[in-house]
């Protein structure tokens, strides 16, 4: 009796945050705790972008308010703590190590290649889409054997795993769109096997979940999906006070150099060429800048050589891919962050950049910039406007100063809770809708 | 025996274009962007002509004829009736017109719609003696009520008018300052002789400025009947209900499918129906009632938001640093003797540039959107400081220069503009000297 009472009485505070969250979603007052069958494609501490992040701060919340999350990874692999449950689908054989296990935001004709506990090469390869397949079959087995009430699937890797899980098992499906084909194609061509795999998918979502307006326009418009079937659910950030850490390039600072970063993966979808475009800019007006890029891709050779023929070479650092503490050292050591992308569905690093205290430019094509103030915006493709804010930035102090403080206030209306309540509230109209058809 | 008092204040700021810091020292023009965005200042004065200023003067000036009771009160600041003068002559011609009729009056304003009382008072008495000399240039009138930038009021403000020979000096008629008063009568501001405040009744005024037009207000549609019929309800208590209001309410903030032109067009005539009331302008309203009582404003109050103080001027950083930054330069640029540089320099002050960039998104914030041309408070900042910038380098490098090559002709140059300063100045305040003694002479 006690704990019905404690339960009901989580409800309703639920139901009030819910409220207070700005979702006009009704909760319903279900006795049981919900259960989610969860795929996705990589979970830190072993991720390769943006995706993984957002995957644990949203698992983490929604294990705090009272949905079970079942948590299907493709192939084993370390683990960072939160209240889920894993399960690795094994898709490649676990006695093979990935040598690279190619990220969500590759082509779908990347190949993996494994290696032996040894280190010598298996003569294992396959393709990513073939990957995804192995993976919705696998999913299969799983859905059979676990006992949920909702699927979610996070980005076009694991859409068919949700697909086959929501088939085996008749559960309603989420689907979770942090990407589609059409950001990462970066307005070039579409990848056609993405399309197609996302076309089918989002057909059979009995939701979709995006992360910001601009994405729910991609795919009303690019995919045909029926508006009303999609709810935009923003991700959130990690909002506590980090720790400080001992800052870098202090050879430069000490040189009287202000330090300019982006911090990315560097492909086509990210807009790195127009960072080094505006870089030469404010060189020419400003020759004290240093400008750090951070980050690997397909697109890094392009961008050193860019960075060459600009005469940029005294004047770009590149760092390589940083993560965790590397990462916050070099926010924490930066005057600003840029994030140019061209087509970005949410974009983390400016909120990220924000709760380590640093000003953040970004473009207007990112979905961040619909629920963020103090931060400078620019069209991606406005070199000129891009460089004078950066310019702007340097040369006005109380400008940096102001975009830091109302920053951090500002970072508090973002957190992962919030973004779980809206999650939560879009599994409970899905159960309701599902009910009322059923009956 | 109730009057109404409506006042209409025409402004129009010269927006800074998008001025990048690659500009600085290359582009000496802030105020010219030709674009199709609302950083355009011709294409703004253009539209709110066409929307606005045209219907609205074009039905006063009908209303004027067809009801002899039927006056108001107008304020403009001295950057509007430039702008009318470049690019919209006519618009102009029609306020002349309405003030030819003598049942129009003027306020005394701030040439360049700014908060420089509170940062400086000798420039504030340039600009409001600039203001003086346009109004009496283009309309022949000399004011004798006083309204400050966004109906900005502080006790030092109404004895600096009443030093001035002002009678009138209007503010908000806010609760905290009132009390369990009502804005309904004219008052005293407190260590003052002669001079009376008068009340914006802001209920009144926003249910025209703000609310007219909305669908979800639960007065909608305002009829001149029902709105005739809450003003009626003051005979009781109250000589005058003091309708403030910016002018661009009508047809702009309240666009013409909203009805307030026919609002408008009706409600004189039903106001009048009522024997007992009155239209009365601010002049007359002051002279006609005595004080009731003592305003006491320690601490500024304005007509904005629902602060009713400077926060959306000066609430954050950077409206701080780019304001002082401005006022900072004061001495520099006068020294200069410049009058293109010391223009520049008053248009920078206009308190529109520190409004959009404003950050109180709040409940307030939408009002600040809406009227902001840029797309965030920190592009305004940026353009700003960009221009400012400019000017200042400009401002160092004509010191500069001066301080190079002083010659005999261009010191004999500055005495004599000195001298013509001061006998103009002591021209107009002779002038309205004897004003005052005549009256005074006329009715003991």
């Amino acid at each position: 009796m006690h704990t019905d009472f404690k339960l009901i009485f989580r409800r309703v505070l639920l139901w009030v945050e819910a409220i207070v969250a700005g979702s006009t979603l009704q909760l319903t007052l279900g006795i049981y705790i919900m259960k989610a069958l969860t795929f996705a494609w990589d979970y830190p501490p072993e991720t390769t972008g943006g995706l993984g992040i957002a995957c644990h701060g949203l698992v983490s919340e929604l294990t705090a308010i009272d949905v079970e999350v079942i948590f299907v990874l493709p192939r084993r692999q370390k683990i960072q703590s939160s209240g889920a449950r894993f399960i690795f689908a094994d898709i490649i054989p676990p006695e093979l190590e990935t040598f690279a296990l190619p990220g969500p935001y590759q082509h779908s004709s990347a190949l993996l290649h494994f290696l032996n506990s040894d280190g010598t090469l298996a003569v294992y390869s396959r393709q990513l889409i073939e990957a995804t397949h192995d993976f919705a079959a696998h999913a299969t087995i799983i859905a059979k054997n676990e006992d949920f009430d909702i699927i979610h699937a996070h980005d076009w890797t694991s859409y068919l795993a949700g697909i086959a899980a929501k088939r085996v098992s008749g559960k309603p499906l989420v689907l979770h769109v942090h990407a589609t084909g059409f950001d990462q194609a970066g307005g070039g061509t579409v990848d056609p096997s993405i399309y197609a795999i996302e076309q089918v998918a989002f057909k059979e979502a009995d939701c979709i979940i995006t992360v910001s307006e601009l994405t729910k326009t991609t795919i009303v418009s690019k995919h045909g999906v029926d508006a009303q079937k999609v709810a935009v659910v923003h991700n959130g950030t990690e909002v506590g006070e980090p720790v400080r850490h001992v800052p870098t390039l202090q050879g430069w600072r000490k040189q009287g150099k202000k330090i300019i970063l982006y911090h990315g993966r560097i492909t086509i979808q990210k807009g790195v060429d127009y960072f080094v475009l505006a870089a030469r800019k404010v060189i020419d007006h400003n020759p004290n800048v240093v400008f750090v890029i951070s980050g690997k891709g397909d697109m890094e050779a392009q961008i050193m050589q860019q960075v060459g023929a600009l005469g940029l070479s005294q004047h770009v650092l590149f760092a390589g891919a940083l993560w965790y503490e590397d990462r916050d050292r070099m926010y924490q050591s930066v005057d600003l962050v840029v994030m140019p992308s061209v087509s970005e569905p949410f974009g983390l690093v400016p909120l990220e950049a924000m709760r380590h205290g640093t000003p953040a430019l970004i473009s207007k094509q990112s979905g961040v910039a619909e629920v963020t103030t103090h931060v400078l915006k620019v069209d991606f493709w406005d070199v000129d406007e891009m460089a004078n804010k950066i310019l702007a930035t340097l040369r006005y102090p109380v400008l940096q100063q102001q975009l830091r403080t109302e920053g951090k206030l500002e970072l508090l209306r973002h957190t992962w809770h919030v973004a779980a309540l809206k999650v939560r509230a879009v599994y409970d109209r899905v159960l309701q809708l599902v009910q009322r058809l059923a009956s | 025996m109730l009057s109404v008092c409506p006042y209409f204040h025409v402004h129009q700021p010269y927006r800074v274009k998008s001025y990048r810091v690659f500009d600085i020292g290359n582009d000496t023009e802030y105020f010219n962007d030709t674009s199709d965005t609302d950083l355009n200042n011709r294409r703004i004065v253009e539209k709110v002509a066409e929307k606005s200023y045209r219907p609205m003067n074009a039905l006063l000036e009908q209303l004027l004829h067809d009801h002899p009771e039927f006056r108001f009160s107008l304020s403009f600041s001295g950057t509007a009736l430039d702008q009318f003068e470049a690019y919209a002559p006519d618009v102009l011609a029609s306020f002349q017109r309405l003030v030819a009729t003598g049942r129009v009056e003027i306020l005394a304003d701030t040439y360049h719609h700014s908060l420089a009382f509170f940062y400086s008072i000798p420039e504030f008495e340039r600009q409001v003696a600039m203001h003086a000399a346009r109004i009496y240039e283009l309309f022949n009138y000399q004011p004798r009520v006083f309204r400050n930038t966004e109906l900005s009021y502080r006790n030092d403000l109404a004895k600096w008018c009443e030093d001035h020979g002002y009678i009138g000096i209007m503010a908000e008629g806010w609760e905290p300052i009132l009390g369990w008063r009502s804005p309904n009568y004219v008052y005293q501001p407190v260590g003052c002789g002669g001079i009376k405040v008068l009340l914006k009744n802001y209920k009144l005024s926003d249910d025209l400025a703000f609310r007219f037009g909305n669908k979800e207000w639960e007065s909608w549609p305002l009829s001149t009947e029902t709105y005739t019929d809450w003003i009626n309800r003051h005979h009781s208590d109250g000589n005058t209900i003091n309708l403030f209001m910016d002018y661009e309410t009508f047809g702009e903030h309240q666009w013409a499918d909203t009805g307030i032109f026919d609002f408008w067009q009706a409600f004189p005539k039903t106001f009048l129906r009522h024997s007992d009331n009155s239209f009365k302008t601010a002049t007359e309203t002051i002279e006609s009632y005595p004080s009731v009582g003592e305003i006491n404003v320690p601490s500024v109050l304005t007509w904005a938001d629902t602060d009713r103080d400077l926060t959306a001027w000066t609430g954050n950083d950077i409206q701080k640093a780019a304001i002082e930054a401005t006022y900072s330069m004061e001495k520099n640029v006068l020294a200069t003797d410049d009058s293109i540089l010391i223009e520049n320099w008053r248009k920078l002050q206009t308190s529109d540039h520190f409004y959009y960039m404003c950050t109180k998104w709040s409940n307030d914030g939408d009002v600040h959107a809406y009227f902001s041309p840029y797309q965030s408070p920190y592009d305004a900042y940026i353009a700003f400081m960009n221009a400012l910038s400019d000017l200042q380098l400009r401002v160092q490098s004509h010191l500069a220069r001066a301080a190079t090559t002083v010659s005999a002709p261009s010191v004999i140059r500055r005495v004599w503009q000195r001298i013509w300063l001061l006998v103009k100045t002591s021209l107009l305040v002779a002038k309205r000297w004897l004003q005052a003694l005549r009256k005074k002479i006329v009715r003991p």
